[in-house]
């Protein structure tokens, strides 16, 4: 598991002093080690969701023998519906793993709860920052965002290169109509639940639904794999994060994502993720992958992931609206939809003055 | 200031600054400074009425382009669009009234947003 540098330690606090005993023997036996000590656990800032422990741990003997720094991420106490549990997100990144892209290495997970109370996996700690906005506005961008831009799509296509034989994923279900469809659906059973009805996302989701194109494979998909979610040291990136929304889907899906124009935090015109031009992600991408992508048929994609974020914004607005959280943080985000909304809407218009669809 | 809210909006992003300011700025304050606290408040309640009254407004401009003069709500249009009952054959114009709706939301809600994007307001 890989986490900022510049993750404060929120407390000192260890996990809960008597699962160390439990937990220990259990990476003992896992590690096949004579003995493993967990000196420190730190909770570190960030994740909303699950919990991040750093973990200072000693194995002694085995094939992992001597001192490592480890992250340690739990399940959440209530996860979102559509996200994976540890478990599972862990089986995802050690395919992912096999296939070449670059994670923090994957040592254990466990769904057994008298190990620490919750579900966890541990992987290994990894150098770097993954700030959005931080890297966006990183003084030595020009130097080195083209090439991370590459980088990055040499990494998705590495993603997309894993598909669903062999059985390894078998807990993920394989769509058995056009993916982007299936999408469309899911998105809908969100709005359902809504509070606030949306005409003109409700517009957008039948314009997705009429204009799915067929994959040309069914592959891996990240499934949130946007700036913010890499993590970067020296303009190079380290690791790839946050596997909770993997799936079997068009691996399209993660391109259009990845340029979205909500994920460019500001850069607008850099629209791989606001780092680089699309070329360059576009480049890297095909450099790799079986099948090439052209710019073009990303307009589609695009459309989705606006979709997809105005949906996911209104329904984290209803955690005030629906169940009380009174966060104003919550209040705004669930306020943002009509931007995404009208990014969608002038893609389709454009895409409609070209003569491309209607 | 907590009661519940219908939907996500003015009204409700001006309760929980109501909320913020009374509980958490309020009693901070010098005694000088609680009449004009006092007004700030009063200023808070008449924003959220104001806003209430522009929403429906807005709402009703685009329902106006879809439905006979006074009909049909929101959610209405929502499902007979995703029902194919409202489409851009049968009132054409129809993604070019959504757009302005949106238009007029973002006014609201984050004017930088139009700026940077250009749009036509």
């Amino acid at each position: 598991m890989a986490v900022a540098q510049d993750d404060a330690p929120l407390a000192r606090a260890p996990l809960e002093a008597s699962s160390f005993s439990a937990l220990e023997a259990w990476l003992a036996s896992e590690l096949q080690a004579d003995r493993v000590v967990v000196k420190t656990a730190v909770l570190l800032a960030g994740g909303a969701v699950q919990q991040n422990w750093r973990l200072d741990v000693t194995v002694d003997g085995g094939p992992r023998a001597g001192s490592h720094q480890w992250v340690l991420r739990t399940d959440a106490a209530a996860s979102l519906d559509v996200s994976l549990d540890r478990v599972s997100e862990f089986r995802c990144i050690e395919a992912a793993s096999k296939a070449g892209v670059k994670v923090a290495e994957p040592i254990v997970a466990s769904a057994d709860l008298s190990l620490i109370g919750r579900a966890f996996a541990i992987q290994a700690l990894v150098a770097g920052g993954a700030q959005g906005r931080r890297i966006v506005r990183d003084p030595a961008l020009p130097q080195f965002g083209d090439a991370l831009a590459r980088e990055i799509g040499g990494e998705l296509a590495r993603i997309h290169s894993v598909r669903p034989t062999g059985g390894t994923l078998s807990f993920l279900p394989v769509p058995v109509v056009n993916p982007s469809r299936r999408e469309v659906a899911t998105l809908r059973r969100g709005l359902d639940s809504a509070s606030e009805p949306r005409p003109a996302l409700e517009y957008i989701l039948s314009w997705l639904d009429a204009n799915a194109p067929e994959p040309r494979a069914v592959t891996l998909v990240h499934g949130d794999f946007r700036t913010g979610n890499y993590m970067i040291d020296a303009g190079r990136l380290t690791a790839v994060l946050d596997w909770e929304f993997c799936h079997w889907g068009d691996p399209r899906e993660d391109l259009g994502w990845f340029i979205a124009r909500c994920w460019r935090f500001g850069n607008d015109d850099k629209v791989a993720g606001g780092i680089a031009k699309l070329a360059s992600l576009l480049d890297g991408y095909n450099a790799v992958a079986e099948f090439k992508v052209s710019a073009a048929e990303l307009a589609y994609f695009e459309v989705l992931a606006a979709a997809r974020w105005a949906a996911i914004s209104l329904l984290q607005g209803d955690r005030f609206i629906r169940n009380g959280e009174r966060s104003l943080e919550l209040a705004l985000t669930g306020l943002m939809p009509p931007e995404m909304e009208w990014d969608a809407l002038d893609i389709i218009d454009r895409l409609a003055q070209r003569g491309r669809v209607t | 200031m907590s009661q519940p809210h219908r939907k996500l909006g003015a009204d409700a992003l001006l309760d929980l600054v109501a909320e913020a300011f009374k509980s958490e700025i309020g009693p901070s304050l010098p005694a000088d400074k609680r009449y004009l606290a006092a007004m700030i408040g009063n200023a808070i309640e008449i924003a959220r009425r104001e806003f209430a009254v522009e929403e429906e407004a807005l709402a009703f401009r685009l329902l106006d382009h879809v439905y006979d003069d006074g009909d049909g709500t929101v959610l209405q249009l929502a499902r007979e669009i995703r029902s194919g009952a409202v489409n851009d054959a049968t009132h054409p114009g129809l993604r070019a009234q959504l757009k302005a709706h949106l238009v007029e939301e973002l006014k609201v809600r984050n004017p930088r947003f139009l700026t940077g994007r250009g749009a036509k307001t």
